[in-house]
């Protein structure tokens, strides 16, 4: 009996004695929790007062708005755009959309709500002075931990001056295009007022033969010969600069070209003589372009071709072969050719090789300036006396 | 050690044998606690084999045979304190292999100083599983305790076989096949 006191009195000391080590090692415990707490409570607010310098510190307005739409946050940068200070006076979202824009703004509104964000907004928004501001918003919704939202935030960049720019790039177009079309008026008159007098020494010359016949030794006859040629070259320079002039002064047409019917048409305005074959490829493409431009720009490489042509059997090869994105066309023949130190320079205007008189140099101008048009590269490989290939191509 | 252990411990000698065993055991072992043991404290695993010594001694029953039984009881200990960890798994042999790269993490998350077992799957399919267990305590027979409750747990039983790696029972391989 007494045995069995001593045992359970030992129990009790034990269980006593266990309890007070329970209870220091949870006062340890909740000192421990309270220091980490104090720990986390400083950590919070080293981190919100980052977080806040992050916010105030961003170049462009940064901007919380509630789900009702009244605005909770603004850092500097949009205090400054909107010029209101929220902390003093509370304005809704509405407040600073430009009426005109505010179907498009509740639109973009519902997007947010929708898909939790929106994209390149653009539209105007009133200062609180009553500026009217392009603004350029990214925004998106922020949710609370169980996904539901509690706001919106916004990135807005002021874009009024880009926005200007455009307005007068816009502007200056339009006037652009006023004096191309002056420009080409000027060009007719010019040409026309450059050819008369051109007639009337035509005219002259012709009256002063007749006027003479019989009277006129050899000499002055090929005298007179030599002033008919160059009054035809004048003629023939000034046709085509004022070709050259209009290519791009008129809207360039974007429509189906079906290029097989352009050659059968090219076949009879172009005069090829006898001894020259012209060999093309059975089909040739339809591509997207201007069609009285792209009858010129091969119009004028076979004329090309034809004209340089030297040898008692002339060929010319027309070819295309479809590349991705592109037809790369060619034009071969078997003429005099061009010297290497030349290709560089035969596009620029003016730069005749050859000096005849049915040349001026203009052409292949005009040719590098419809394959530019079309979106199209154009280059050549030649060899003196042995014939010249035309390569260029023009965008599907 | 955890204190649970030794209070789980107690409590379970003094249900089998009785406040004199546990009186016993206690007042023979030399303790640093004396004895005093709560489930919230960290106590010297030596304590836990001198009161394991002396009770087998005492009862006569071996060692591995007494923590067989209270691994088993061990068990339900961690189904009353630890429902969640056991609710994310549907298989006994899902949740034996995820001891160590599951179970046993979290329980260090909540005890730091925790004296833990390390566990190594050998080989395992549906029905069948291989798992090294190394640890200084060689307290194999623990978690064979606590493996055969698993199957219970889950409603199936398994042959368990033990083989000793290291003679001292600190590294030891479970072999095991689910029926
Ligand atoms: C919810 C599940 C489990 C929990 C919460 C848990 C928790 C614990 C805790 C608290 C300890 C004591 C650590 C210490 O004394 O410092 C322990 C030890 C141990 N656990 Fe687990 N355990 C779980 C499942 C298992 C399972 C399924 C096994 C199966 C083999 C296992 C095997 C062991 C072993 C063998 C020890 C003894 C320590 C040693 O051998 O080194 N445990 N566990």
């Amino acid at each position: 009996m007494n045995n069995e006191i001593d045992i359970l009195k030992r129990a009790l000391a034990r269980e006593k004695s266990a309890r007070k080590s329970a209870e220091r090692i949870l006062e340890e415990k909740s000192r421990d929790l309270y220091r980490i707490s104090q720990k986390l409570e400083t950590l919070l607010a080293e981190k919100s007062a980052q977080l806040q310098g992050v916010f105030e510190n961003i170049i462009d307005a940064y901007v919380i708005i509630g789900i009702d739409g009244d605005i909770l946050k603004f850092n500097d940068a949009a205090k400054r755009l909107f010029e209101y200070n929220i902390d003093e006076e509370p304005i809704n979202v509405v407040q600073l959309i430009f009426p005109e824009d505010h179907e498009y703004a509740m639109n973009s509104f519902l997007d947010l709500k929708k898909y939790g964000y929106f994209k390149n907004y653009e539209a105007r928004v009133l200062t609180k002075s009553g500026e009217v501001k392009w603004v350029h918003i990214n925004a998106s919704i922020v949710y609370d931990v169980g996904r539901v939202p509690i706001a919106a935030q916004g990135i807005v960049r002021d874009i009024t001056e880009i926005k200007n720019l455009e307005v007068q790039k816009e502007k200056l177009l339009k006037k652009l295009e006023g004096s191309n079309d002056l420009l080409q008026e000027y060009a007719h008159i010019v040409s026309h007022d450059l050819k008369s007098p051109l007639r009337s020494i035509d005219a002259l010359v012709h009256w002063i033969k007749e006027d003479n016949q019989g009277q006129l030794d050899e000499t002055t006859i090929q005298n007179f010969k030599l002033i008919e040629t160059a009054l035809e070259k004048m003629e023939l320079l000034i046709t085509d600069l004022l070709d050259y002039a209009s290519i791009g002064a008129k809207d360039t047409l974007k429509e189906e070209v079906n290029l097989n019917d352009l050659m059968r048409d090219l076949q009879s305005i172009l005069f090829i003589p006898d001894h020259i074959k012209v060999i093309m490829p059975k089909k040739m493409p339809t591509v997207i372009g201007d069609p009285i431009k792209l009858q010129q720009l091969f119009q004028n490489l076979i004329g090309n071709a034809i004209k340089f042509s030297d040898k008692t059997k002339g060929e010319i090869n027309i070819d295309v072969i479809e590349l991705e994105g592109y037809y790369q066309f060619s034009i071969k023949d078997n003429g005099i050719g061009i010297d290497q130190k030349f290709h560089n320079k035969i596009f620029e205007i003016f730069h005749s090789l050859n000096k005849s008189k049915s040349s001026t140099g203009i052409g292949l101008s005009i040719v590098k300036k419809i394959v530019d048009m079309h979106g199209g590269k154009i280059w050549l490989n030649s060899e003196l006396d042995f014939g010249t290939t035309f390569y260029f191509t023009i965008e599907k | 050690m955890k204190g649970i252990v030794f209070t789980e411990f107690l409590d379970l000698v003094e249900d089998k044998f009785g406040l004199e065993m546990v009186d016993y055991i206690i007042t023979k072992s030399d303790l640093e606690s004396e004895g005093v043991y709560t489930a919230i404290g960290t106590y010297s695993f030596s304590e836990m084999l001198q009161l394991l010594k002396h009770l087998s001694a005492r009862t006569e029953l071996s060692i591995d045979k007494l923590l067989l039984v209270y691994g088993e009881h061990f068990f339900s200990v961690l189904e009353t304190s630890y429902p969640g960890l056991l609710a994310s798994y549907k298989d006994p042999i899902e949740m034996i292999s995820s001891i160590e790269n599951h179970i046993h993490v979290e329980v260090r998350k909540i005890y730091p100083d925790a004296e833990l077992p390390t566990f190594t799957v050998v080989d395992r399919s549906e029905k069948m599983l291989i798992i090294d267990y190394t640890s200084s305590r060689a307290m194999h027979h623990f978690g064979l305790g606590l493996m055969n409750k698993t199957f219970e747990h889950f409603d199936s039983t398994a042959d368990i076989v033990l083989e000793k790696i290291k003679p001292d029972g600190t590294e030891v391989r479970f072999v095991i096949h689910k029926n």
